[in-house]
């Protein structure tokens, strides 16, 4: 079973993504803030990172940055979510470090398919 | 009455398309009115009976009527004009006013103004001046004189009339205000909806999230008599969020935050990508969807996100209009004046549109009429957006529609965005500076403060030919506001003001770190120097404004061009063009003097940041110009440099001593010197007036 670790602060979101996610046959981990993704990212060691971006304690693009310093963590796809429809915000997060990103509100079956193209086979 | 037709030049007339044909009208009138006065009346004691008449029109007119001298003393005035003038009689008037340009003109400049166009134009029209009643208060009067001249040519007098149009002056000033703030209102409505959207967004997302979750879970569990009903919602819900997403479109390219953002890609690829996706929408309603594009598309340099957005929309549009037809997506390269362009065309053979629903369907909020809202749904925004998107990546967009046959839509976009791309539709530009357009952002701000709106007129109008830029204020709360958004070089500020006054404004700004070190300089009518200075005003000064001693002040807390002057005071023409070539390689502004006299002239017109001065001259020569300047207490503090090839005595020096800053020897001091003692007594010059200013505090 592929593991995914979801970072997100908003509770609803969390829990809608987690329980759909799970219910596609993902393992799922989740972190409510930048320092506690980094460190369930370490415990963990999942198979992709869904990262929102406007996080707090330590935002998305900082973690992101961090995670892909780290010896044990930088070989971990990271799928930037950001807020904002903007390019100017792709273009932010692919800077930081992040392979792949998908805009709110989250169009689920679109979602997957990134998921997938960066972990073939999921199931 | 040669030269008094309405073909003349109308100077100074203030220009209000709307008020034009009235004014015309009062002018005729007034014309008669002067005809009749001047024929009749002269300044002299001998008044014929029969024109009793014609005195009591003079006696009675609303308007203010007069006869003036040259050199500004009234030979007649009327009851009219005393009152408009705050006197009780015309006896009070003529026996106070012996000098117009400096009693009356706030601005002794519109007098040399006046008799400049009497000598142009021998009349003016429509002279508008803000004036000082007898008790200091400031009215705005528009005249309507000429010049009556003797046999010889010589000027004997001007006569003419006199309206007070304060309350004209601040209606503009008033719609002028209206204006900004609408201007100023649509922006923050803007960004407004902008970020309300975001907001919207979020919880939006957990309702289609939510709704999607329960719909496949309730399938799971067999439960199908729910998932007619999450279905509902789920569409709601996305359908909530379509109209969200194109309110924040537009509101972004309204607010003039829509970015472009350009990429290379490949345009069969692109289309192929847009027609899969849009298919199952446009051939929902039975509809045939067909593509026809060229083989030589290759590649495009644009906002690939905003191209695919507004074939989206079209196709979308298309689709919702269409029924059991055709719908067909084209898609040509050409070469059209050495540039390449790409076309997109979508033809559909729906419903089709008059020549007036065509007429209008790009605009904002409108759709053919408004049952279609009803018939076929959508946000009316579709089209606005993708006509946006087109001319911001330098396109064009347009459409061909026959009622009942269908519409043909093409746009017409450059295979490479233009470097110069058109800027994109912005609501409003900045509002609050624009009336200052004349001046460069980088002339010095100044804020006042005050709820005169007199002095609003007046303070910009001088200071805008002094290289201020100025921005009014009319209440504390305003000027707050103003003061922290724009920060000012300087802030003028009055006291008595309802709501909040003067002192409360400033200890709010000294409060406030975003502000508290911008100079305020007080400019009222209450002369209480030792409140302010407690509460950390940098200046005071008192009404009626003093124009060049105020200008002067302004001056010392921001020079306008950031370019300190130098004043060269020096007989020999040589040396002042040396010094003036060294000073200005030093980005110094430089203005000079042959002898003492043209000093003094020179400084009544500029204050320099420093004097250099030669003390032998001729006509008026360095000592006696230093005791000159040193007697105007505006021009106390000008640092002055004595550059002298003269053997200083003990007596010159005791006669300098005190009064000027240094006394350099010509020929022993070297160039560097002098520029180095420069700056110092520039930068020093500061910091004394800052701690003269902390021991009157």
């Amino acid at each position: 079973m592929k593991k995914l670790l979801l970072v997100e602060d908003n509770e609803m979101n969390r829990d809608m993504l987690s329980r759909r996610l799970a219910r596609r046959g993902y393992e799922i981990h989740v972190a409510v803030d930048g320092e506690q993704g980094l460190a369930e990212a370490l415990r963990q060691l999942p198979d992709l990172i869904i990262m929102d971006m406007s996080l707090p304690v330590l935002d998305g693009w900082e973690t992101t940055r961090r995670l892909k310093q780290l010896v044990e963590t930088k070989a971990i796809p990271v799928l930037a979510l950001t807020a904002h429809a903007m390019a100017g915000e792709r273009d932010r997060a692919l800077e930081a470090g992040c392979d792949d990103y998908d805009t709110k509100p989250v169009d689920f079956t679109r979602l997957l398919g990134k998921i997938e193209n960066l972990i073939p086979a999921a199931t | 009455m040669a030269g008094f037709g309405f073909s003349e030049h109308f100077p100074g007339v203030g220009n209000i398309p709307a008020i034009k044909p009235f004014r015309r009208i009062i002018r005729q009138g007034r014309m008669v009115l002067s005809q009749i006065m001047t024929s009749t009346i002269t300044p002299t004691t001998e008044e014929p009976h029969s024109e009793t008449n014609y005195r009591s029109i003079v006696e009675h007119a609303i308007e203010g009527i007069f006869q003036t001298t040259p050199d500004g003393r009234y030979l007649l005035a009327n009851p009219a004009l005393a009152q408009i003038y705050g006197y009780g009689s015309v006896g009070e008037l003529k026996g106070n006013v012996k000098e117009i340009a400096r009693q009356l003109y706030v601005d002794p400049d519109r007098r040399t103004e006046f008799i400049r166009l009497m000598k142009e134009h021998d009349a003016v029209w429509g002279f508008e001046s803000p004036i000082y009643r007898k008790d200091g208060s400031i009215i705005w009067i528009s005249e309507n004189v000429r010049v009556i001249r003797g046999e010889d040519g010589k000027v004997l007098y001007y006569e003419g009339t006199v309206e007070d149009i304060t309350e004209r002056k601040r209606t503009e000033e008033e719609l002028r205000r209206a204006k900004t703030a609408a201007e100023e209102a649509s922006r923050s409505k803007s960004q407004f909806l902008a970020n309300m959207s975001h907001e919207l967004r979020t919880p939006l997302n957990a309702i289609i999230g939510y709704s999607e979750l329960l719909r496949e879970e309730a399938e799971d569990m067999g439960q199908d008599s729910f998932t007619g009903d999450l279905k509902k919602i789920e569409k709601a819900g996305k359908h909530l969020l379509e109209l969200i997403n194109g309110v924040l479109d537009i509101a972004k390219i309204e607010a003039g935050k829509m970015e472009i953002h350009a990429e290379s890609f490949d345009v069969a690829a692109m289309i192929n990508d847009v027609a899969a996706t849009v298919a199952p929408v446009v051939e929902k309603k039975g509809n045939h969807f067909k593509i026809s594009a060229g083989d030589n598309l290759g590649t495009m340099f644009t906002d690939m996100t905003k191209l695919r957005q507004s074939l989206f929309n079209l196709l979308g549009n298309a689709g919702k209009f269409t029924e059991g037809g055709m719908i067909r997506l084209e898609a040509e390269r050409r070469t059209e004046s050495s540039l390449d362009w790409v076309y997109f065309r979508v033809c559909d053979s729906g419903v089709g549109m008059t020549q007036e629903q065509a007429a209008k369907i790009f605009e904002a909020f409108t759709q053919a009429d408004a049952s279609t809202t009803r018939k076929f749904g959508g946000t009316g925004l579709g089209l606005a957006i993708t006509r946006e998107f087109t001319h911001m990546v330098g396109g064009e967009i347009s459409v061909e529609s026959v009622l009942g046959r269908g519409s043909t839509f093409t746009m017409r976009v450059p295979a490479e965005l233009p470097a110069a791309v058109p800027e994109p539709v912005q609501a409003v530009s900045t509002p609050v500076v624009d009336e200052n357009v004349e001046l460069s952002s980088d002339s010095p701000l100044v804020l006042l403060i005050d709820d005169d709106l007199t002095i609003h007129e007046l303070v910009r109008r001088f200071l805008q030919k002094e290289g201020f830029r100025t921005i009014c204020a009319q209440s504390g709360a305003e000027g707050l506001e103003l003061a922290r958004k724009l920060q000012p070089s300087i802030i003028v500020l009055d006291v008595m003001m309802p709501t909040m006054d003067g002192w409360s404004v400033l200890t709010r700004l000294k409060g406030d770190p975003e502000v508290s070190d911008i100079p305020v300089v007080m400019l009222t009518m209450v002369d209480n120097k030792e409140m302010g200075f407690s509460l950390g005003v940098d200046d005071y000064m008192l009404k009626p404004i003093e124009r060049s001693g105020f200008v002067s002040v302004l001056r010392k807390y921001c020079e306008p061009h950031g370019t300190p002057t130098i004043l060269v005071v020096e007989d020999d023409a040589t040396t002042r063009d040396m010094l003036r070539s060294s000073l200005e390689k030093e980005h110094f502004a430089v203005i000079e003097a042959g002898n003492g006299t043209e000093g003094l002239k020179q400084l009544a017109a500029t204050r320099p940041a420093v004097i250099l001065l030669d003390l032998m001259m001729p006509e008026m020569d360095g000592f006696q110009f230093t005791k000159e300047v040193r007697a105007h207490s505006e021009w106390r503090d000008i640092p002055i440099l004595v550059m002298t090839a003269k053997d200083i005595t003990a007596e010159d020096r005791a006669r300098l001593d005190g009064q000027v800053s240094r006394i350099l020897q010509k020929g022993a001091c070297g160039r560097e010197e002098l520029l180095a003692e420069i700056s110092t007594r520039i930068s020093r010059a500061t910091r004394i007036t800052i701690t003269e200013r902390e021991v009157a505090a």
